[in-house]
């Protein structure tokens, strides 16, 4: 009986502990949510109240004096842009890694292998200094060039490791049946591919739309900059309005939410895979 | 494998190939190389000026603050490993066990803040902190626990503990589904024995489950120490390296030299600094982790 007794109160123990974790690990951004709609004086009372009347005007402010539609478009561009060429290239990359022996794989292998563990702020002030030099600093494409860079590594090797397990006969089919490769490669493997293609959409959506030190560092006009480097600049200006602040913040992380709350499950199947390939 | 069937023209092979390959040279290698010779020379503005030696790997040897940043890297990377991957370890184990409830629901929380931007957790973790407008000073004072109020942000003594703490949060999640992966392969008889014997909690993690999932913690610290070693949005943001330099860290330091103080060429001897020494710390931590292996 007491043995059945400790048992159960471990159980309650245990759950309740995953429980308190579990909440701590969102309650940060549901309070940031609530909070953004309640007026400063109201939140200065009390921090944690719910708001009493809904304050959407803060919504109204924060996109008026951020103009967060600018950096929204330009984070959007962005990532779109970027993941449509890591999608391509990556796609094309992994298929030849995983179906030839070529001069030069091993080459490539290693180099792209390199890429998945160089350091990020090491190449920061040297891309600066190339870009400066070479004049594409501050311009409109920029910050594609490595967004798409550098979410090659970790696209690739998902990718490769796909189509090894697609079996080669259906491909050796096409082109028995007349068809040419480019058309084999994109008509029949691509099409077979699309799982793995969109966790890497996913993944690489959240990157790019999440990526800041590269943004601070390659871009600097107001009409370039990204949610990340927006965020930045509103939140020196308006330091003390925290329902304000926390309104800009609710937005920038809205389509994240969004996202999160519909794929869950591909994102985290796609971050354990990249991650156990590197 | 290779499939000479399918196998294209040379002529496909470098038209598919080629442009991928040159983009990632251009934005990966290049600087990357680039940065090796820039930092055998000083520089006027953007512009390499004189060929300067070893100068500038002189100055970054005798230099204190660039050391401390890498003494602050190492701090938050310890902190990291056990605060991550310890944390995330147990709650795996936990969230393993038959009795939890609404274990999808917790693997979608618990991993929720990992994709969230670097930059939103910074802010928010900086309006928490807050003094008076606080979650987490709001809690303490509800729980009477005000003693144990802290500057959180503004004390050098424990603010390298406390930007870390962040960092540990928004990541254990990420850790923790690593680390489920590795569990699922072990199969279910082998804790039912365990169990037969009367093997239970911890020591089920510590003698049979952890043996078992060596590589997939390996993965999980090579990950966090290179991530680690990468840190910059978090504290950027956070303290922007201080007070003082108590939380500056390498690619603040680099940041700080280049674009507040206009050092490009040092900057970019710091940038050299952190490719070789995380590529050294990566190197040695895999030599005494494989090392250890053949024991196990």
């Amino acid at each position: 009986m007491a043995e059945a007794v400790k048992k159960y109160f471990g159980i309650i123990f245990t759950n309740s502990i995953l429980i308190l974790f579990s909440l701590s690990c969102v309650f940060p951004i549901i309070w940031m949510i609530y909070s953004s709609l309640k007026s400063s004086s109201e939140f200065n009372v009390s921090i944690i109240s719910l708001p009493q009347k809904l304050m959407f005007k803060n919504y109204v402010n924060a996109i008026k004096v951020s103009h967060m539609e600018n950096y929204f478009f330009n984070s959007i561009f962005n990532a779109l842009i970027s993941l449509v060429f890591v999608i391509l290239i990556s796609f094309i990359l992994g298929y030849f890694l995983s179906r030839f022996r070529f001069r030069g794989r091993n080459l490539i292998y290693t180099i792209i292998l390199f890429g998945m563990l160089i350091p990020i702020p090491s190449l920061l002030i040297p891309l600066f200094i190339q870009f400066k030099s070479l004049g594409l600093f501050d311009e409109r494409f920029t910050l594609i060039i490595p967004y798409v860079a550098f979410g090659l590594p970790f696209s690739t090797f998902l990718v490769e490791s796909y189509i090894k397990g697609i079996p080669v006969q259906i491909e050796e089919a096409a082109v028995i049946d007349g068809s040419g490769f480019i058309r084999m490669l994109f008509a029949i493997v691509m099409p077979l591919s699309v799982p793995i293609l969109t966790t890497i959409a996913i993944l690489q959506f959240f990157t790019k739309w999440n990526e800041f030190p590269f943004a601070l560092i390659l871009v600097n006009s107001e009409n370039l900059k990204t949610i990340p480097l927006g965020l930045l600049n509103f939140s020196s200006q308006y330091s003390t309005d925290y329902p304000l602040k926390m309104a800009a913040l609710t937005l920038a992380i809205l389509p994240v939410i969004l996202i999160y709350l519909l794929f869950n499950k591909k994102i985290i199947e796609g971050m354990i895979a990249g991650a156990v390939k590197g | 494998m290779d499939n000479k069937a399918l196998r294209p023209s040379k002529a496909l092979f470098i038209l598919l190939l080629g442009p991928g390959i040159a983009w990632y040279v251009f934005a990966v290698i290049a600087p990357m190389l680039g940065s090796l010779r820039y930092s055998f020379y000083s520089f006027e503005g953007v512009r390499i000026k004189d060929f300067a030696g070893l100068a500038n790997y002189i100055e970054l040897a005798s230099d204190t603050i660039f050391w401390t940043s890498l003494k602050n890297n190492i701090v938050i990377t310890i902190l990291c490993v056990f605060g991550q991957i310890g944390i995330a370890l147990i709650f795996a184990t936990l969230l393993n066990t038959f009795y939890i409830k609404l274990k999808n629901l917790h693997r979608a929380f618990i991993f929720f803040p990992g994709v969230l931007s670097t930059i939103i957790v910074g802010f928010i973790w900086t309006i928490m902190y807050n003094s008076d407008y606080g979650l987490i000073n709001f809690f303490l004072r509800a729980l009477k626990l005000d003693f144990l109020i802290l500057p959180w942000l503004d004390d050098p003594k424990y603010v390298l503990l406390f930007v870390s703490i962040p960092v540990i949060w928004q990541y254990i999640g990420y850790y923790m589904v690593i680390i489920l992966a590795g569990m699922s392969n072990i199969s279910k008889e082998v804790y039912e024995m365990a169990e037969i014997d009367g093997v239970t909690g911890m020591k089920k993690l510590f003698y049979i489950t952890l043996p078992l999932i060596k590589n997939t913690v390996m993965v999980c610290l090579m990950l966090c120490i290179s991530g680690n070693m990468q840190i910059f949005d978090h504290i950027f943001i956070m303290t922007g390296g201080g007070p003082g330099t108590s939380t500056s860290v390498l690619a603040m330091y680099g940041y700080n030299k280049t674009f507040t103080q206009f050092r490009i060429d040092y900057g970019n001897t710091i940038s050299m600094g952190i490719l070789i020494i995380s590529f050294a710390i990566i190197l040695i931590t895999r030599r005494i982790v494989a090392g250890g292996k053949d024991d196990g």
